[in-house]
């Protein structure tokens, strides 16, 4: 089955999912962040300059401070997000799911001038392209990775009913199975509504409206409501 | 359509996890997706440069594959919706297919649809559905509601990273070449421009670097747009909701619809009879086709018949497959009396084993008995057993007493007196309290034993540190291990320093 997670099972057997990002994600925040800094420069050396000559020296200041730091500082303090990456929902993690430290954001950001050859970030997109986590070469390196940092709405959109107890045990995957029919039927047509609900009559024992009325029920249920 | 054959885990994502999905999809089936889109695009683009040299306009090789792009969509297109559901077709089957997919839709998105941006969202609605005009307006407005910006991004972003990758490939040869091998006349950018053939020279390089590109990106920008495709119609359709119902559907038949209905019927008794009505497990699949059809089946119709063979001739349908098993060269015939005699000592096993497990219970229920009248008395015992606990061994020091004037007496007294531990208690904390004040510490209120052996181990005057150590280790003696000294080695700690005051 192919999809962009990267699964991770801790030593407590709890699996990590980290959702990969390609390139039109993270080529999108890169311009983001690289219009911002531009926009920033360039008022901050409007500013400088009404100082004189000493004014350009701090203008260049800046620049480097903009072109080297500003991605390793939105890294390590702010939870792995630049402005860009967090506009687009992005974060960059360790490779096993932790929260980036210092090295590897130092070690990623410097081998940018890789990535960015020649100039235009040509080698970066052929590597996020073949590498199966759409790593470049400064997250091959540095141990890290991109992810999809937002979570979709789980559970909560489920149509208050009264609760009903599952009829006998079920696995998992197959309660939220039950919560996602709840919570997406609304958007469904009634048609397909009742086609899915039918598919569960040797649970439900019921067929057409009374059988969605019922998974309902029992996805109130299996939300601890009342 | 068979969704349980899908070949992509299906959940609900947002369009950017979607589009990172048509490039995994991509990398799964790169090799017939590119093997079929050489081998289409290819021959077109080498025919269009031909057409551009011939007419003596380069720039047509440049604009022409541009323009047929629409088309060159159809290869990737192919080859992955196969790939999702079944097997990835090869190039040969997949240009085959082509004759078979709608062109209309295709000569349209070549003419007045050329710059659309939701290009990539559309075709696989057009190629895939097939459905008539008035339906596609419906359908395209259902499809594309929350995608049209999404989808008009990709298109960008992809135009975008051909710009990327071409213009890359460009500054590499540049980078690469030395310039000792560049022609004279390029040495200055002025001068080579104005010659008519550099300038050629360049279309042709520049057509050459976006057929690249564009081999790259584009068959990525139709996985990205068909996977935008998919999330859309799973979202719409419940399309990962359907496939999980069927997995907890066909769980619960084979694990015992009976087992499901009994409890069902339990837990909604209004609703038995419903459960009568429809139990799957008890309906016998159809025998022939009349019984399918509930009538007569006109054997003769010619058309019917070729329909039939036609259906069964489908892969799903008219499989044959191998099936071994073991099976006994001569029959075994059954022999009367031994089954009798099998019978019989089936009958005294099965007595046995019940008689077995009959004790077994008893034995159980006995000993839990047993245990229970155990706990009863032990329960019942023990309050007179409470009264019986032994006197805490130590007594009580009077750490707040102070410390008397002269403490070899003191101390002697209390030994003299019996309570020997009292009066190694008393030299202790007088000992170490002068200790204290002969090494202008504080006094500690904290100091362990071990702490006062290192604090004497500072001490200069040697027979002092000796004498002090000795009086720790003997009321550690004392106090931890219930061991005490003999009345010579109390006198012996009491001389001098500590216990007695020694001018300094």
């Amino acid at each position: 089955m192919l999809d962009t997670v990267r699964e991770i099972e801790t030593p407590e057997g709890v699996s990590l999912r980290l959702r990969a990002a390609g390139a039109f994600g993270r080529a999108q925040a890169w311009l983001l962040d690289t219009l911002l800094r531009a926009v920033v420069f360039f008022v901050g050396l409007g500013i400088f300059s009404a100082l004189g000559r000493g004014g350009v020296g701090l203008g260049l200041l800046l620049l480097f401070v903009l072109m080297w730091v500003y991605n390793v500082i939105c890294e390590v303090w702010f939870h792995g997000q630049t402005i860009g990456k967090r506009a687009l929902g992005l974060r960059v993690v360790n490779a096993d799911g932790t929260p980036i430290t210092l090295l590897p954001s130092v070690v990623r950001n410097l081998l940018r001038v890789v990535d960015a050859l020649p100039g235009i970030y040509g080698v970066g997109l052929i590597m996020s392209i073949i590498d199966p986590s759409a790593r470049r070469i400064g997250d091959i390196v540095a141990g890290t990775m991109v992810i999809h940092a937002e979570e979709l709405p789980a559970g909560s959109r489920v149509p208050v009913a009264p609760a009903l107890p599952l009829p006998l045990p079920l696995d998992q995957d197959e309660q939220a199975a039950l919560i996602e029919f709840a919570e997406r039927s609304s958007q469904l047509t009634p048609q397909r509504q009742e086609e899915l609900a039918n598919i569960l009559y040797p649970l439900t024992g019921r067929e057409g409206s009374a059988a969605i009325v019922q998974i309902t029920a029992y996805a109130n249920g299996l939300l601890g409501r009342p | 359509m068979q969704l349980e054959r899908i070949g992509v885990t299906l959940r609900p994502r947002t369009p950017q996890e979607a589009m990172d999905l048509g490039m995994v999809m991509l990398r799964a089936h790169a090799r017939p997706v590119w093997s079929a889109w050489l081998v289409f695009t290819l021959p077109i683009f080498l025919l269009c440069q031909l057409l551009a040299w011939w007419l003596g306009m380069p720039w047509l090789g440049l604009a022409l594959p541009w323009w047929l792009r629409p088309m060159f969509d159809r290869i990737p297109l192919f080859v992955l919706s196969y790939a999702v559901f079944e097997q990835a077709p090869s190039w040969r089957v997949t240009l085959k297919g082509q004759r078979t997919w709608p062109w209309k839709r295709t000569l349209a998105a070549l003419t007045w649809l050329r710059v659309d941006t939701n290009r990539a969202l559309r075709l696989p609605m057009e190629l895939l559905e097939g459905v008539d005009s008035k339906q596609r307006r419906a359908r395209w407005r259902v499809l594309s509601r929350p995608l049209a910006g999404v989808a008009s991004g990709l298109t960008w972003t992809c135009m975008a990273f051909e710009w990327v990758i071409s213009l890359s490939l460009g500054i590499f040869v540049l980078w690469l070449v030395p310039k000792e091998a560049l022609p004279d006349s390029m040495r200055s950018l002025d001068q080579a421009l104005s010659l008519p053939a550099f300038r050629n020279a360049l279309v042709w390089i520049a057509s050459g670097l976006t057929y690249l590109s564009m081999s790259i990106i584009e068959p990525l920008y139709v996985a990205s747009g068909f996977a935008l495709y998919l999330n859309r119609r799973t979202q719409l359709e419940g399309w990962d909701v359907d496939l999980a119902f069927r997995r907890l559907r066909k769980r619960l038949v084979d694990a015992g619809l009976a087992i499901a209905l009994f409890v069902c019927v339990v837990c909604l008794p209004g609703f038995a009879y419903a459960a009568d009505k429809r139990s799957d497990a008890d309906r016998t699949p159809p025998q022939n086709i009349a019984e399918v059809f509930h009538q007569p089946v006109n054997d003769k119709d010619t058309s019917f018949a070729s329909e039939a063979a036609n259906v069964y001739r489908d892969a799903r349908f008219g499989q044959s497959r191998n099936v071994r098993h073991w099976v006994r060269r001569t029959p075994s015939t059954p022999q009367a009396d031994a089954s009798w005699l099998g019978g019989m000592f089936a009958n005294l096993g099965a007595g046995l084993l019940n008689v077995l497990l009959w004790g077994l219970l008893a034995v159980l229920v006995g000993a839990l008995i047993l245990f229970a009248l155990r706990r009863l008395r032990i329960a019942k015992a023990s309050p007179g057993e409470s009264s019986e606990t032994p006197r805490p061994l130590s007594s009580i020091i009077m750490r707040e007493m102070p410390l008397p004037e002269d403490l070899a007496v003191a101390v002697h007294e209390l030994w003299r007196g019996g309570s020997c531990r009292e009066a190694l208690a008393l030299l202790y904390r007088g000992s170490v309290q002068r200790a204290a004040a002969a090494l202008r510490i504080p006094p500690p209120i904290d100091a362990t034993e071990s702490d006062w052996l290192q604090y004497a181990r500072g001490m200069e005057d040697s027979a002092r540190r000796e004498r002090l150590i000795a009086i720790v280790r003997t009321w550690q003696l004392a106090a931890y291990a219930d061991r005490y000294p003999g009345d010579a080695d109390v006198d012996a700690l009491l001389t001098g320093w500590p216990a007695q005051q020694v001018a300094s």
